[in-house]
């Protein structure tokens, strides 16, 4: 087992030294002058040669690469050229906007998914799964910004004035102030460092700091926020989720165990929750991680409709301005994820499910 | 087994690059930290150098040493000779060359005033700098918080100078780049005001009583422009032909939102002088037909239309606006066009060099309210190839014009300078494209400023403490000597105030900062009596030198303190011409 | 991976060693068709798909309009104008327009009929760019295996740790807006997926005996590869194309609605709702119909390649005949 991870962890370096090339040759590749692209089509010739230079844009390619490289491995993300300031406090201000969206997405669809697949495995070809499927079906086949509007459309207008009227963007009600929960705790702490940033990150996720500052009101406002977005992002997984726990359900339904425990006269609904669901929970693991991934590109679309500044769309916004540094760092920041993402559902696995076998 | 080999040698090899590479130059991060060495400032300063910050706080009563700057001579190419503080309240600028528009260009924005001890203090930018997120300025608002990627929050500040203090407490700036989510907040009651409503909600905004509609005078211009270089448009009746063969009130009507106006100068009447003169050719096909044929080619001819599709405020729907063009002249001329679409920087780069053979479509949108940065740029004797050569008569009027003080006695030039545009031909004024700002109906002080400068401290909703106004994006930062951008420019008008300010809602200057700016006979030197007791956020008084400071860290591209955002100090640059110690 | 032993040899029977094994597959493609055609949501899907197929090809016959035609001063319209259907109460003198008017005054039923072209296509070619180069570089990685093998995976390992979306989206940026340029990106970006299953397949069928026997008999590696193992391994290449497609056209779309895709006037459905997703709530109808048409096309080819994947595979077949 352990020479297994090892090697699968080996393996993942060549894929993370590609994607160090990758997203060099990515941001390098982009036509157009980063100059303009950031300053403005009016600056003068004098005044981008100063920027190009400045910003080392002039040397070849190679020692650009080798600079780049460099700075990753001493954990520098680099800068970026339109907002002047690190890379991190960039990732730091975007990143919990995205990461809040995607967990509760994710919630969404996994306490939504799991129970409709297991009603409609239960109730197999009853009306109920044949609704479900029908609505999974549709839900894979949506696009997700057309979604995303079609909410905001219905949740913030059609339904303006009822008690389900949502928010059709932001974070937060506008003015409502989040003291961060250290500043609320009363602790002096210097502004700087990896363990104040994480602080800092954390009084960012809007539900988690209301809760650490007791403020229901800012928690209530902040979820929200999110409803409407997390539906947006959420469904298509949710379809996925249902028609995995479902078939995996029938599979499991079927086996010898299951129908022994029956027929020894257990409760039906124990049998379903402790035997039946907990075995078919197991490859649900695998698209639950994955699906965590792919999250981040629907977040592209979804931070677009909902106005939310997030990884997404400071990544799209970066790409068009030539903002090397932001594509750059923001890509391999995601790419590494992606990948201990792979390596954890691949680990996750082996530990839950016996029956596989290395070779 | 030959794969896991593989992939440990692999694995080596990299770790290897890696540890190569992290050991290798690492120059990037300390090249950004410190533009150049300090520089031995070349053009001395008379009384006083620029780094001198012994006393942080100067006490009001303490002799005052007054700072200035000045340039060798005028052959580093920008308009600025010198900047000197002659007493606390007063300071000089002696211009290269006559400058007309001075006072528009000094009140812009990116020209604000800040303390001289806390811009040293704070190192004139750079990343992390305080002065990027936190100005001080002497505005009726200060920075509260800045939620990045959230909203913005001011308060109002006790202390202003002016009659008028801020009359809501707490502003409040959010932004979202989609117009119908900020007509939605609107409608919904969660935000008072919002910029750029889309062209279609107009209706929606005028049919609701709980809103208002206010329409942004537009400041801009969209033309077909022509290379008079290239065969057949070096000839004048085939121009004028063409000018009368496009109905431009059908591209108006059609695909520009309301407050658009056909063009009936190339500068909009929202400038001084700006629609002087004859008004542009009416059209008429029949008559168009008639002298193309004169011309030569009664048969048309072929040619190409040159674009970016890049939506601008002049032009919002381009590839729709070159599709009817190509259609219309078909039609009344019978001219075959081709469109070709370019990449925006290749395609201003080539109209710039005058490389377009054809028709291309471009437009400008105002940095200054004045007729020199719309004609001179595009017309006058420094303007680039665009329109292929330059038209001699045109030139010359405009020098003239330039080189006078006061609207009324410009304006004879302005109108001559005006109808020869109309005989020349060297592009086809179009169309101003409008927007507009929508508050709820309660807003009281509620305007559009045609600069985009909208001033909150004037508005105010009954019964409400806080004001909240969405745009379409969030500011890059809030030091505007180095930010270009409406949506940033916008947010540091709230905090910090210039010499010189535009009237809220128009383009006129009145006084700010300074009581008075005058000039000399032939408009070189400029002379400002300061307002006394201004008080700046951070509770220190404006001087004489405060204004020097602010001015020449962005002149001098040598200070230690010409850091700013990005260094770029674009309109810096874009209005007074070029840095002093320039590095190239 | 058991269900890889079918394949689709009858109409080349030479290539067969043994007769048995021919008669084996047409049976085997047989009941793979008749349990296709019991799947009640296979049929729909299929039935969506041909009626879309029809449309597409016979646009210009059903499209009222011309999808470019700009209607000023021909008819009197209003830019966009709520549709105006003469059967739900619309008055009889004014121009009929099923789904309205778009932003440019055209009629946005007739360039919906001509979208389907588009996304059609979209779906087809892309998918099918990335079946051949994704299979070519599978099949070369499982069939000679080795260091070929771990360099072609780790490339696609890279490639896969992109969010699909993103990537596509940088290497729009690189080639410039486009049509075809989006269709690139999107075959790229897709490549690994069908690598990885040509991959699978491949080394499944690799030791069976009668890839044994025409090796033994000497033929050339490429010709075991592409004219004995290939064609074993379709079967599941046929099930990630089809479901594949659906991906494709959604990924089109989305390129398109942030510009980064068919540039206008050119009626693709993307950018139709990108166009005027400023509107959606003036003008809701511009933004309903292209999103819908989008979903019912995907939806089409989810329900197909579900039921496909259902009736190739023998196991999964089992089952849901249960």
């Amino acid at each position: 087992m352990t020479t297994y991870i090892l090697r699968r962890i080996l393996s993942s370096i060549p894929v993370l030294i590609g994607i160090l090339f990758v997203t060099f040759a990515l941001g390098r590749l982009i036509p157009g002058d980063p100059c303009r692209a950031i300053l403005g089509e009016k600056a003068t010739e004098v005044v981008c040669n100063e920027f190009i230079r400045r910003h080392g844009l002039d040397k070849p390619i190679p020692v650009q690469f080798s600079i780049y490289v460099g700075e990753i491995m001493r954990g520098d993300l680099g800068t970026s050229l339109k907002y002047g300031k690190p890379v991190t406090d960039l990732i730091v201000e975007r990143l919990p906007t995205t990461l809040e969206l995607s967990l509760a997405a994710m919630t969404f669809s996994v306490l939504i998914g799991i129970p409709l697949g297991v009603i409609s495995a239960v109730k197999h070809n009853s009306l109920v799964d044949v609704g479900t499927m029908v609505l999974a079906n549709i839900g894979v086949s949506m696009p997700v910004f057309w979604l995303g509007l079609m909410l905001a459309y219905v949740f913030a207008l059609l339904l303006k004035g009822t008690p389900l009227q949502l928010p059709p963007s932001g974070r937060l009600s506008p003015g409502l102030s989040v003291p961060p929960f250290y500043e609320v705790w009363g602790w002096q702490l210097a502004a700087e460092g990896m363990g104040f940033k994480l602080l800092q990150f954390i009084s960012r996720l809007n539900t988690i700091n209301s809760v650490l500052t007791w403020r229901w009101d800012i928690f209530s406002d902040a979820v929200k926020h999110l409803i409407l977005p997390a539906m947006a992002v959420g469904t298509i997984p949710l379809a996925i989720i249902a028609r995995m726990t479902r078939s995996s359900m029938l599979d499991v339904l079927g086996q010898d165990y299951v129908r022994t425990a029956r027929a020894k006269g257990l409760p039906r609904l124990e049998v379903i929750l402790k035997h039946a669901l907990r075995n078919a929970l197991l490859p649900l693991v695998t698209i639950i991680g994955l699906s965590l991934g792919s999250f981040l590109g629907g977040a592209v679309l979804t931070e677009t409709i909902f106005g939310l500044s997030g990884v997404g769309r400071v990544l799209y916004d970066a790409i068009t301005s030539r903002d090397y540094g932001v594509v750059q760092s923001f890509t391999i920041v995601i790419a590494v994820f992606f990948v201990i993402l792979n390596l954890l559902v691949d680990i996750s696995y082996i530990y839950l499910d016996p029956r596989v076998r290395l070779e | 087994m030959n794969r896991k080999s593989l992939s440990n040698l692999v694995g080596l090899l990299v770790l290897l690059s890696l540890v190569l590479g992290a050991c290798a130059p690492q120059p990037a991060a300390t090249q950004v930290a410190q533009p150049t060495e300090a520089p031995a400032q070349p053009t001395q300063a008379p009384a006083q150098p620029t780094e001198a910050p012994a006393q942080p706080t100067t006490p009001p009563a303490a002799a005052f040493e007054p700072l200035s700057l000045s340039a060798p001579d005028c052959d580093y190419g920008g308009l600025v000779k010198s900047i000197e503080a002659l007493d606390e309240y007063t300071v000089r600028f002696t211009m290269c060359e006559p400058d007309p528009a001075f006072l528009s260009k000094i009140a812009f924005s990116s020209f604000a005033i800040q303390p001289r001890e806390w811009l040293e203090q704070n190192g004139g930018g750079g990343e992390g700098s305080p002065l990027l997120e936190r100005p001080i300025g002497t505005g009726p608002y200060v920075v509260k918080e800045w939620k990045r990627g959230d909203e913005l929050v001011f308060e109002a500040f006790a202390d202003y100078w002016g009659d008028d203090k801020a009359k809501t407490p707490t502003l409040v700036f959010r932004w979202s780049s989609e117009a119908a989510q900020r007509l939605l907040e609107l409608q919904s009651g969660s935000i008072d005001a919002m910029d750029n409503p889309g062209p279609d909600d107009f209706d929606t905004i005028n049919a609701d009583a709980s809103l208002q509609l206010i329409n942004r005078p537009a400041l801009n211009i969209f033309y077909v422009g022509m290379t008079n270089t290239y065969p057949p448009f070096d000839n004048e009746m085939v121009r004028q032909a063409i000018a009368m063969a496009i109905d431009r009130q059908r591209i108006v009507d059609n695909f520009y939102p309301e407050g658009s106006e056909v063009a009936t100068h190339f500068s909009p009447c929202a400038i001084p002088n700006g629609c002087v003169g004859e008004e542009w050719y009416e059209f008429d096909p029949v008559k168009a037909k008639e002298m193309l044929a004169e011309a030569g080619y009664p048969d048309g001819f072929e040619t190409e239309l040159a674009y970016r599709d890049v939506v601008r405020g002049y032009l919002p729907q381009p590839g729709v606006v070159a599709q009817d063009i190509q259609a219309q002249l078909k039609e009344n001329l019978n001219i075959t066009i081709r469109i070709n679409v370019m990449e925006s920087g290749s395609f201003l780069d080539a109209s710039d060099s005058g490389l377009l053979q054809g028709l291309h479509l471009l437009g400008w949108g105002a940095d200054y309210p004045d007729q020199t940065n719309f004609l001179d740029y595009h017309f006058g004797g420094g303007s680039s190839k665009q329109f292929g050569d330059k038209f001699a008569d045109l030139v010359d009027a405009l020098k003239k014009a330039a080189a006078l003080a006061g609207d009324e006695l410009r304006k004879p030039f302005y109108e001559t300078a005006n109808n020869l545009i109309k005989k020349h031909v060297p592009m086809i004024p179009v169309a101003h494209g409008g927007s507009a700002t929508a508050y709820k109906a309660t807003v009281e002080g509620a305007h559009s400023s045609p600069l985009g400068n909208e001033n909150f401290s004037v508005m105010s909703v009954p019964g409400q403490n806080t004001f909240v106004w969405m745009q379409n994006a969030e500011p890059i930062s809030l030091y505007c000597a180095d930010e270009t951008d409406g949506e940033s420019l916008r947010g540091c008008e709230q905090v910090t105030e210039s010499l010189y300010r535009y009237e809220i809602g128009g383009t006129a200057v009145e006084p700010n900062l300074a009581e008075v700016c005058e000039a000399n006979e032939d408009l070189t030197v400029w002379t400002c009596t300061l307002r006394k007791g201004v008080m700046f956020h951070d509770g220190s008084m404006l001087d004489a030198n405060d204004v020097v400071f602010s001015l020449i860290i962005q002149w001098d591209q040598a200070s230690p303190f010409h850091k700013g955002n990005t260094g770029a100090f674009s309109y810096w640059s874009g209005l007074w011409g070029a840095f002093l110690n320039a590095t190239e | 991976m058991e269900a890889t032993s079918n394949s689709k040899q009858s109409k080349t029977p030479q290539l067969n060693p043994e007769g048995l094994r021919s008669a084996e597959t047409v049976t085997l493609w047989k009941t793979a068709w008749r349990r296709l055609f019991r799947r009640k949501s296979a049929m729909f899907g299929l039935g969506i798909l041909v009626f879309l197929l029809l449309v597409a090809i016979f646009a210009p016959v059903i499209a009222p309009y011309d999808p470019y035609q700009v209607l000023i001063g021909i008819e009197p319209v209003r830019m966009r104008q709520a549709p105006c259907i003469h059967l739900l109460g619309c008055p009889k003198d004014q121009p009929q327009h099923l789904m309205g008017i778009d932003g440019n005054v055209r009629d946005q039923f007739s360039r919906l009929i001509f979208g389907a072209r588009l996304s059609l296509m979209v779906g087809l070619t892309t998918v099918s760019f990335a079946i051949v180069v994704g299979t070519i570089f599978g099949s070369l990685a499982g069939y000679l295996g080795g260091n070929v093998d771990n360099v072609i995976m780790r490339i696609m390992d890279v490639l896969l740790a992109f969010p699909t979306l993103l990537l596509a989206i940088a290497i729009v940026t690189i080639l410039g807006p486009g049509l075809i340029n989006a269709l690139i990106a999107i075959s790229i970006v897709s490549i690994p997926a069908y690598a990885r299953v040509a991959r699978a397949s491949v080394l499944s069928v690799r030791e069976m005996e009668f890839v044994e026997a025409s090796r033994s008999l000497g033929g050339s590696t490429l010709y075991i590869l592409f004219g004995r193992i290939l064609p074993n391994a379709l079967t599941p290449l046929i099930v990630q194309g089809t479901l594949g497609i659906a991906t494709a056209i959604l990924d089109a779309a989305a390129l398109s609605f942030l510009g980064l895709g068919a540039q206008p006037p050119t009626p693709e459905w993307g950018t139709m709702l990108g166009a005027e997703r400023n509107q959606v709530f003036t003008a809701p109808h511009l933004v309903f119909y292209p999103g819908l048409a989008i979903m019912i096309t995907v939806l089409a080819f989810n329900l197909l390649g579900d039921g496909l994947r259902d009736a190739l595979d023998p196991r999964l077949a089992a089952r849901g005949a249960e």
